[in-house]
């Protein structure tokens, strides 16, 4: 049976995990799709690790079904990591090896393993190859575990809490770096829980928190469950505020000042509404119009109201 | 078959690259030995172990090839995988589909080539310096015991890496393990005696003991028996149960 066959690239159903008395994993259920990049969000403690190392074979759950490209991780270890990359929340490297001679090295490992020059385009570190590893920043040896975990060319990538204790600068090069990967068509499933991370890689969310999962979809999914809505802004037309004009029907419109604003889940509609009104009207165009979706943190924290997730490293 | 030769050999050649690399490492693992050899060996030179026409030299510099071997393979390897263990390069292998045997193969196999290195020099610096050589003949006895010696002790190396438990301690661990046992050995005094008869029976039961009698013999004619061989044996079976039994991925 090959990974393509079924319709996920990663399946988990009714995963339990227990330590001693302790469970850590209360009955998980998500999918991952071919090509998406998914991230398992949560706060430290949730039980994103374990999630992920169960999937990479290191651990056998208590209870549950699960599949990675096709195959049974704690059953098929070696055949797993041949088509899957992994890269570890903490993970060293061999002291003295320098960046090409490694990443060179770790080809080897594989059948059929990517270019060296492309590996090392992919993760920015081509200036770098000749560099000993031990010489490199924090940023630059994360990316090097990209490299590493893509020599393979594997179908799928886990990366377990990819930039967390990084500064903004070797976040974003971070970030770069992961979205070539999802470029070259890779399916990645990430944990974190930075939730400006998530929103910025992430086709795909599910909330993980005290071993279950809370909450899954996209982000317009997630902030419509927890009743976010869209809000649209615009300047006040001067005839509105003198009354010239009645205000838009079947719009909940909140005029502060010189700013009017409403919420709305369907912002087309609405949109559509309110376009029509200021034509009827010749307000034109309405200036400064503005549409803003809602963002994680808001949709989280309406959810939750639970601390545990950081916006910042900072 | 040959993909596991050949991807250990890859292995040792990144673990002989980064040894050398490390210029410090390298040069203390070599000088150490070496520094003993001339210093101790110096302080020996004219003399003749007692009642017989041998100069302490001619057991001293094997006593030395002994010790050079114990520093590349036991020493060495010991923390170095200990280290690696730390870090988590281990575990980073792990999630790799390279067969297990195929990495640990090619750090025995970077080992062996660190130990040659060390032996290399000691017995052909015993040469010039003392005039020491193996006897007629003996040359085939002297690498077979060097070999089994290597061996022995890399096995050993692995199985004291699977107690050691940080990094700090990898290198301490190793060598205090090994070095009082060496110098009740006679290691670095060919005529080192006086123990009492208990200390003296235990001493022999280690390998470090062992190694330095069989290379010894193949240097002059000494008190030689199989015991020795069988020791050496003893302790590599031992070694290697242990380090099946014991040996971790990660910390």
């Amino acid at each position: 049976m090959t990974g393509r066959a079924e319709d996920a690239a990663v399946q988990v159903a009714g995963l339990r995990m227990s330590f001693g008395s302790a469970e850590v994993l209360r009955g998980v259920d998500f999918d991952v799709r071919y090509g998406e990049v998914f991230c398992l969000l949560g706060p430290n403690g949730a039980g994103k690790t374990t999630t992920l190392e169960i999937l990479e074979g290191f651990r056998v759950p208590s209870a549950g079904r699960v599949r990675v490209l096709g195959l049974d991780p704690a059953a098929q270890p070696v055949k797993l990591r041949e088509r899957a990359g992994m890269v570890l929340q903490e993970c060293g490297f061999p002291r003295q090896a320098r960046v090409a001679e490694l990443i060179g090295l770790w080809r080897t490992y594989y059948r059929d393993p990517r270019p060296l020059g492309e590996l090392l385009e992919v993760v920015e570190l081509t200036e770098v190859r000749n560099v000993q590893v031990r010489k490199l920043s924090g940023g630059q040896r994360r990316r090097l575990d990209f490299a590493l975990a893509l020599a393979g060319d594997p179908d799928l990538i886990f990366l377990d809490e990819p930039t967390t204790g990084f500064d903004p600068e070797a976040r974003r090069r971070c970030w770069a770096a992961i979205e070539n990967l999802r470029g070259l068509g890779k399916t990645i499933l990430l944990t974190t829980h930075y939730l400006d991370e998530a929103e910025r890689l992430a086709d795909r969310i599910a909330i993980l928190r005290a071993g279950r999962i809370e909450l899954a979809g996209t982000l317009t999914e997630i902030a419509t469950r927890a009743g976010l809505a869209t809000r649209i802004s615009f300047t006040t037309p001067p005839a509105l505020l003198r009354r010239q004009v009645p205000p838009p029907d079947g719009i909940e419109l909140a005029c502060r000042g010189t700013a009017s604003v409403c919420h709305t889940p369907n912002a087309a509609g609405t949109l559509r509404l309110l376009l029509a009104w200021a034509a009827e009207h010749g307000l034109g165009d309405l200036d400064g119009l503005a549409v803003t979706a809602p963002r994680l943190e808001e949709a989280y924290l309406s959810l939750t109201a639970a601390p545990g997730l950081s916006r910042d490293p900072a | 078959m040959t993909r596991t030769i050949r991807l250990a050999a890859r292995q040792a050649l990144l673990e002989q690259r980064s040894f050398w690399r490390s210029a410090e490492y390298a040069l203390f693992t070599l000088a150490f030995p070496l520094m003993i050899l001339l210093l101790i060996g110096a302080a020996n030179t004219g003399a003749h172990l007692p009642g017989t026409g041998i100069k302490n030299t001619t057991v001293f510099v094997p006593g030395i090839l002994a010790f050079g071997v114990i520093v590349a393979a036991y020493v060495n390897l010991g923390s170095k995988v200990a280290v690696l263990r730390h870090d988590g390069v281990l575990k980073r292998i792990r999630t790799t589909p390279l067969p297990p045997r195929a990495y640990i193969a090619g750090l025995l196999a970077s080992t062996v080539v660190t130990a040659i290195t060390i032996t290399a020099a000691t017995g052909l610096i015993g040469w010039l310096a003392f005039g020491a050589a193996p006897r007629r003949g003996q040359v085939p006895a002297l690498a077979g015991a060097l070999v089994l010696g290597t061996v022995c002790f890399a096995v050993l190396g692995l199985a004291v890496s699977a107690v050691i438990t940080s990094a700090e301690s990898a290198g301490p661990v190793a060598y205090a393990s090994f070095l009082p046992i060496a110098i009740i050995s006679g290691v670095f005094d060919p005529t080192f005696s006086g123990l009492p008869d208990w200390l003296s029976r235990l001493v022999a039961a280690f390998p470090v003991k062992s190694l330095a009698e069989v290379l010894q013999n193949t240097y002059a004619v000494r008190p030689f028996s199989a015991w020795d061989l069988a020791d050496l044996g003893a302790w590599t079976a031992a070694g290697a149960a242990f380090a099946v039994w014991r040996f971790r991925w990660h910390t």
